[in-house]
């Protein structure tokens, strides 16, 4: 069994051992037969390592520094231990060699309590085989996670490697498909450790250089929403690379339409139309044809397909539902398009707009379930959202935090008088008194939120 | 415990190495591969569980374990170490429960010889659960960290979000929760699920639309590429879509490949081992081979067990030779069997005169098999007259036939033929089979008025045989009765029921009730 695996079956048995000492007596055959197991499964582990221990940083699980994903499997277990976590102020919960089934219900037995009585319970010294940590006022980066530099280096890489990729084939170069390849893998990656921080570039926004920016911001987007959904690395695969390539197709549309100021005529609409028609033939020369681009090839040329039956290019039959990827890089590619400056859209919707648009569109143009998976994993309040608050300040929405969509994890960037301000980082989700008035455009407070997230 | 890594080392990689090959040379299925790869295995199992590690430092031209060289091959195209090390591998780690499976995936891997192949692009894609790697990227000291500036403009910012909201029609008061039920979570699982497999059919729809708006090269040979794929994978249906489609151009040749003896015959195992579906799929796509790959055909279908899938395959055949029978004759010839039945029944559903003439030097084939193809394919042809030849053969099997075909064809002329054998002292010595075959073409080829009033007498009256034979006789004509829709003969078998005579009546009786 894999080590992610395990992390996730201990973190299962210790929820329902938890839920069992809540509902039954801690000497009931239920509770004991929950400690034995989960007992049971730790001993393995502890024959081998030292110890087995469980970190969270910014609502992330690390199992031995491994990072627990929330997917739709065993998403109500790593929830419960997150928001547990949050509640007993704990940093970090480490099993050591020699843990009893004994120990374990006791220890379990205190999640039921709140913070203080927990503490003065485990300084109390009779689980000696449990030990745990508490968070201090700052969050502190745990040393093995010290890598938003190699976040954002595998962000600039894989853009540098789009934009070679889409100016070649605009200019009939040939392209190192190698190197496009890899992007996608590195992304997979560094969403894998480090989700939220790679979502956060996300929203730089680089008017001039919108094509690739999109593509990229789309991939990053639509593997965020594939990672939740628990995808195997093949779909991960399939769905990045279908992010990033969607519409390569416009490399065959004149650039004089592409960026055009002003309205379309009904000819130039009808041509740029076709961009996800031509995707089909670049993402074949691009990458010929193999188990991923077949997939490929099909969400690109539907990615404007609408869940109810219209869209373009026309389908032969109204019924036919676009793939599930197809279906996902829909909601990622209009998120993103929304939300970024173009020349006939100067300034875009805000983040928490673009978030209402989707759910108000849900059943129309996007599939439902979906939606609710995005908005799951992006909250209403967007990563990026500028957002005025009760106390009068100004913030900036940091990251989201799983469970509470309408409370994010904030930095205050400009205090109540106006003026810019280094504020502390808060946690909506467990600050009482401080709530979100409105989202509002960053630009009305002079405010660049890439700088706060980057 | 260095000493006995060290010792155990060279052994294991020399296995590595000889598996690779191995896997290069025979490919996964081939026995010899399995010689080198089960051994490796054990061994490779043995030390893992002994050492719960295997460390591999890989460099340009060597593999080292600790420090110590474990591989070398300077050779470019020949040197794993060097494979591994082009595409920026610098460690491999295999740990204690490696599966044979995955064992077999890392060979398979590795030992691919495609030079566009990206080794750590593979193993990623793999997703090993005890095999880790690392990988060094290319460093680019040209990336852009710049964090761009947005644009600022001089506009009420607040009024264009009413703006928005008034255009969107958005209430943000409006309650969000994004919970999915049960039902959802089912639905969206089992799309991951669905996910998992090959998307061939909505890919072909893709570029067949694609090739409605416009002609593409990359197109029409990406499909060439899935037609290959598809018939490797028996999925005829798409693979049909594919060539009904590229059959538009007809400068196109795209059957044209897999018209060749080693795909055809490839082909022999399906009518056995195909569902319904994809069977009529199987002998739809057939048609579009051209007469060139008859031959192949016929020898690929000689041998079919299921008569029904045989005979489907045989209509098939007949129809790709569009009225010439010139690449078939040459197998009446032959002296395999099966093909030459093949051949025969072939050409009788071409349903051409003039090939009776071929059939001219095989009536006396001493198979009976050939004879009864040539019943059938004489039949479809309607020579009855030719198929007369045959009510003498000295098998009873093809006598049975010829009957079949003779009523089958109402061929009146031979009634007389009939009545006058059914007279003979011998006729009782034959095979009920052949009895009732006799007495069914009586049935089918006589004038029905004419047919009862003989079988009713041979039921009440005839006096030809000995008694005890003469039970056979009544039990015949009174079955031969039960077929004739005349109404003299339902009298006769009524009256039957009612004659004290137990032979009689029991012969009606049982007409009647099997009627």
């Amino acid at each position: 069994m894999s080590l992610y695996r395990s992390g996730k079956d201990l973190i299962n048995q210790f929820y329902a051992l938890v839920k069992s000492t809540q509902i039954y007596d801690l000497k009931n055959d239920v509770v004991i037969a929950a400690a034995d197991k989960f007992v049971g499964h730790i001993g393995k582990f502890l024959a081998n390592v030292p110890q087995v221990e469980f970190i969270r940083y910014r609502d992330y699980i690390f199992f031995n520094k491994l990072r627990m994903r929330f997917e739709i499997e065993g998403y109500a277990s790593l929830q419960f231990m997150n928001e547990s976590y949050k509640r007993l102020k704990l940093k970090s919960i480490t099993f050591l060699p020699g843990v009893t089934p004994d120990e374990i219900i006791r220890f379990a037995s205190l999640f039921r309590e709140d913070h203080d009585v927990f503490l003065k319970s485990m300084a109390g010294g009779d689980i000696r085989s449990v030990t745990v940590q508490f968070a201090g006022p700052e969050e502190e980066i745990p040393d093995f996670l010290q890598n938003g530099e190699q976040t954002k280096r595998a962000y600039f890489k894989s853009l540098k490697a789009t934009k070679n990729l889409i100016q070649n084939l605009w200019t009939n170069q040939p392209v190192n498909v190698k190197s496009f390849r890899r992007v996608v893998y590195t992304l997979i990656d560094s969403i894998s450790q480090d989700e939220y921080g790679v979502i956060a570039l996300t929203t730089i926004k680089n008017f001039d250089e919108y094509t690739f920016n999109h593509s990229l911001n789309v991939g990053i987007l639509a593997l965020a929403m594939g990672q939740r959904l628990g995808l195997d690395k093949k779909n991960l695969v399939k769905l990045g690379t279908a992010g990033l390539l969607h519409d390569i197709g416009k490399v065959e549309i004149n650039k004089e339409l592409l960026y055009k100021i002003g309205k379309l005529s009904e000819t130039e609409w009808d041509r740029l139309k076709l961009h996800s028609l031509f995707s089909v033939r670049q993402i074949l020369k691009t990458r010929g044809l193999d188990e991923i681009s077949i997939s490929v090839l099909v969400t690109a040329y539907q990615h404007h397909w609408n869940f109810n039956g219209t869209g373009y290019p026309a389908r032969d039959q109204e019924e036919i539902l676009p793939s599930f990827l197809s279906r996902i890089i829909r909601i990622c590619d209009a998120y993103d398009a929304m939300t970024t400056p173009r020349p006939y859209q100067p300034v875009p919707y805000i983040p928490a707009l673009a978030v209402r648009v989707i759910w108000e569109r849900k059943g129309i143009f996007f599939d439902p379930d979906l939606v609710k998976i995005f908005v799951q994993l992006f909250g209403l309040y967007p990563v990026g959202s500028c957002l005025e608050l009760s106390t009068g300040d100004i913030a900036i929405a940091l990251k989201e935090n799983t469970g509470h969509i309408d409370r994010p994890i904030i930095k205050v960037v400009v205090d109540q008088h106006r003026e810019p301000v280094d504020g502390a980082l808060i946690d909506l989700s467990v600050t009482a008194g401080v709530n979100v008035t409105r989202a509002v455009y960053p630009q009305k407070y002079r405010i660049n939120p890439a700088v706060y997230l980057t | 415990m260095l000493n006995r890594i060290e010792d155990k080392m060279p052994e294991l990689i020399q296995g590595l190495v000889k598996t690779i090959k191995a896997y290069q040379m025979y490919g996964l299925n081939h026995p010899s591969f399995r010689n080198f790869y089960v051994p490796f295995y054990d061994k490779l199992n043995g030390f893992l569980e002994e050492y719960g590690l295997l460390d591999l430092q890989i460099e340009k031209f060597t593999i080292l374990n600790a420090g110590q060289v474990v591989y070398q091959e300077n050779e470019k195209d020949l040197s794993i170490a060097f494979k591994l090390f082009r595409d920026g591998i610098r460690n491999i780690n295999i740990t204690e429960g490696l599966t044979p499976d995955e064992l077999l995936h890392f060979i398979e891997t590795i030992g691919q010889t495609n030079k566009d192949q990206d080794l750590a692009l593979s193993l990623w894609e793999s997703n090993f659960s005890h095999l880790t790697f690392y990988v060094v990227e290319e460093e680019d000291e040209t990336l852009n960290y710049l964090i761009p500036d947005p644009q600022y403009y001089d506009i009420d910012y607040d009024a264009r979000i009413r703006d928005i909201l008034d255009h969107e029609r958005i209430d943000l008061r409006a309650v969000i929760d994004p919970d999915l039920n049960d039902k959802e979570l089912a639905k969206v699982n089992a799309e991951i699920n669905e996910e998992k497999a090959v998307q061939v059919g909505p890919a072909i729809t893709t570029m067949i639309s694609f090739l409605n708006y416009e002609k593409s090269t990359e197109i029409i040979d990406s499909l060439g590429e899935l037609l290959e794929r598809c018939i490797n994978q028996r999925d005829f249906f798409n693979a049909r879509r594919i060539v009904q489609k590229l059959n538009e151009f007809p400068e196109i040749k795209i059957i044209k490949k897999f018209e060749n003896e080693k795909i055809i015959l490839g082909f022999a195992d399906l009518p056995e081992t195909l569902d319904d579906q994809a069977f009529n799929d199987f002998t739809a796509f057939l048609g579009f081979f051209s007469p060139e790959s008859i031959p192949f055909l016929i020898r690929m279908s000689a041998r079919i067990r299921r008569k029904e899938r045989r005979d489907s395959l045989r209509q098939r055949i007949a129809y790709l030779a569009q009225g010439d029978p010139t690449p078939i004759l040459p197998f009446l010839t032959g002296s395999d069997t099966p093909v030459l039945v093949n051949a025969v029944s072939i050409l009788g559903l071409m349903r051409i005169k003039k090939i009776a003439d071929y059939f001219e030097p095989l009536y006396q084939h001493p198979n009976p098999g050939v004879r009864i193809a040539l019943i059938e394919a004489l039949f479809n042809i309607k020579e009855p007259a030719i198929i007369l030849r045959f009510l003498e053969d000295p098998d009873q099997g093809v006598r049975i036939n010829t009957l079949q075909a003779l009523t089958a064809l109402q061929y009146q002329r031979i009634f007389n033929r009939i009545v006058k054998r059914l007279r003979e002292k011998d006729f009782l010595t034959l095979d009920i089979a052949e009895q009732k075959e006799y007495i069914n073409c009586l049935v089918g080829v006589g004038d029905p008025k004419r047919t009862a009033r003989l079988l009713e007498k041979i039921l009440f009256k005839w006096v030809l045989f000995g008694a005890k034979k003469y039970r056979v006789m009544r039990k015949l004509s009174a079955q031969g009765l039960a077929q004739l829709a005349e109404e003299s003969a339902q009298k006769a078998l009524a009256a039957g029921c009612r004659r004290k005579n137990k032979d009689i009546r029991q012969a009606c009786e049982m007409a009647m009730r099997n009627r």
